[in-house]
């Protein structure tokens, strides 16, 4: 395949942390590497050094309420004129939207641009009401697009539903070499440990479930140990745990990509616990590739990720009995969950870059049209073209 | 009185520009369509050489040569209409000869098969991508305006081909 030249499209704030900023990221830094030149537009908070060469700032993004939690993203005519200096400086083989249903940057690039689109979804559906008001709206973007890749299978089915549209499913992509050859930590391997990973404020990530089941648990496990990680203040998060069992509850706050490799090799059983908004789950990914035993809620997107229960426990959602009786039966059966963690680390292989990567190349190479570059949408309107040729 | 013909006017032709901004919109899924299926009938010619390459190399019998053979020059020979049948019967006889690691021969090139895997891929990527125009083309198309403005000019309607639900 030639060396392309592809312009993707980020629509949250680069620097603050989220699932789309990293796989753009890894995306990115994956084609770099196969020799492909990129360029990442994406709203930035701070301009500072330590940002990739390879990002492009359209502004500072603001913060709105979406999906269930707060979105930071931009608009407006400041961002659109960006989007299309940077469309028409770029020369682009390619674009290559992130989320081009979000009100931010993937849609303004979506509009100002002409030529071939690639689009990836990731999020799975807000309100039925608000995406029938908007649904319609949305609908000579779509068309536009040439070819739509779902994170997963739930991902497709709300792209089915809104905008009647077929999408190619490919995964979201994990570094699994990055848990090849990681040690465990000794005080987080203590016997019976079972691990959580997420913000404890955020309700849909279920830690309520978690910490409702371990009373339960504790009868049969006297041992039981808790290890929390994930970004928020440690006082904070004492105020959610209740007294009885807070001495076998610990809280790591936010960990580095070494030490979740790590605490994913240490622990005996990881558990999500999630209650919705989830549509693929990428940390039960990295979980798996670090052989690690999982114990997840039956949200569509974790099913059909762990096939069905087949390389993960699964109990119902928002049941803290049902999880309780799933955490105790994998404790005391090490046997299955060396099973699990087998079959998990066996499926996790179909989410490294590698293969990820050459999956989303080939959508790529399809979308391409002869040398057809992205060109702005308003030169190749009718007055425009006039006014050219004089 | 001149206001009103005026105002007329120029209502007239903002209904005009609204209906060849919709028959531009329609244009340019019709691109899609046929580019798609280029792309499509690529991966499609190119699997059918494989399929003869697999056919022909050494270690393979004869009647297996023979129906991969038949399948290959069938799909790679057919017109519009028997197109859908040939692809078919091609992967059919692909899938009997290499579902299984037991009846797989053993003579077979193993970069030839993996490279057949990863074009199979690309194929049903290629397949949603194109349906995708498709769907969207005719779901445009069957709003009224389209008919009652014949904005659809003399283009044919898309069709999907029947191979395209069930291949491999």
């Amino acid at each position: 395949m030639r060396k392309l030249k592809i312009g993707i499209v980020c629509p949250y704030g680069w620097d603050t942390p989220g699932g789309v900023q990293i796989h753009i990221k890894e995306l990115t830094q994956w084609l770099i590497a196969k020799g492909h030149e990129v360029s990442v537009l994406a709203p930035v908070t701070t301009e500072d050094e330590n940002i990739e060469p390879w990002v492009v700032s359209a502004g500072r993004p603001i913060s709105i309420p979406y999906n269930g939690a707060v979105a930071k993203v931009i608009f407006g005519p400041l961002a659109s004129s960006r989007v299309k200096q940077w469309i028409s400086a770029g020369e682009f083989d390619l674009l290559h939207l992130h989320e081009p249903a979000i009100p931010s940057l993937s849609l303004l690039a979506g509009w100002a641009g002409d030529g071939p689109m690639v689009a990836t979804f990731h999020a799975a559906a807000n309100s039925q009401k608000v995406a029938n008001a908007i649904g319609t709206m949305l609908d000579p973007l779509i068309e536009r697009i040439t070819a739509k890749i779902a994170v997963s299978e739930t991902a497709r089915d709300t792209l089915k539903d809104r905008f009647q549209t077929e999408a190619v499913v490919i995964p979201n992509g994990i570094d699994t070499s990055k848990f090849n050859g990681i040690g465990i930590r000794a005080e987080w391997a203590l016997p019976n440990t079972i691990g959580f990973i997420g913000r404890f404020d955020e309700p849909r990530k279920g830690l309520s479930v978690l910490l409702e089941a371990i009373p339960k648990i504790v009868n049969e496990i006297p041992n039981l140990r808790i290890l929390i990680a994930g970004p928020g203040d440690s006082a904070d998060f004492s105020k959610e745990v209740p007294p009885q069992i807070r001495d076998r509850v610990t809280f790591l706050g936010r960990i580095s990509e070494l030490e979740k490799a790590q605490f994913f090799k240490s622990i005996s059983l990881y558990i999500a616990p999630n209650t919705g908004g989830e549509s693929f789950g990428i940390i039960l990914a990295e979980a798996m590739a670090a052989r690690s035993a999982i114990v997840a809620s039956d949200l569509p997107a974790f099913k059909s990720l762990l096939e069905g229960g087949k390389s993960g426990e699964i109990f119902a959602s928002q049941d803290s009995s049902a999880l309780a009786h799933a955490v105790i039966a994998l404790l005391k059966d090490e046997k299955r969950r060396d099973e699990l963690a087998e079959a998990g680390l066996a499926r996790s292989q179909i989410f490294d870059w590698n293969t990820v990567g050459e999956q989303i190349l080939s959508v790529y190479e399809m979308s391409l049209v002869g040398n057809t570059k992205v060109n702005l949408a308003s030169e190749n309107r009718f007055w425009n073209r006039l006014r050219s040729n004089d | 009185m001149i206001e009103k013909i005026l105002l007329i006017a120029f209502a007239l032709v903002l209904f005009g520009w609204y209906l060849s901004a919709l028959a531009s919109r329609l244009d340019a899924l019709h691109h899609r369509v046929e580019t798609s299926w280029a792309h499509l009938d690529a991966l499609l010619q190119k699997r059918a050489s494989i399929a003869l390459e697999i056919a022909l190399s050494k270690g393979v019998d004869a009647a297996t040569s023979l129906v991969l053979t038949a399948a290959a020059y069938q799909a790679r020979e057919a017109n519009i209409v028997e197109r859908s049948d040939a692809e078919i019967a091609l992967s059919q006889s692909l899938e009997l000869i290499l579902s299984d690691e037991d009846s797989t021969p053993s003579g077979i090139d193993t970069a030839l098969l993996d490279s057949l895997k990863s074009l199979t891929e690309k194929i049903s990527v290629g397949i949603t991508i194109h349906i995708e125009a498709i769907t969207s083309a005719r779901h445009l198309r069957s709003r009224s305006i389209f008919r009652i403005f014949r904005l659809a000019g003399h283009a044919p309607l898309p069709m999907r081909y029947s191979f395209e639900d069930d291949i491999l």
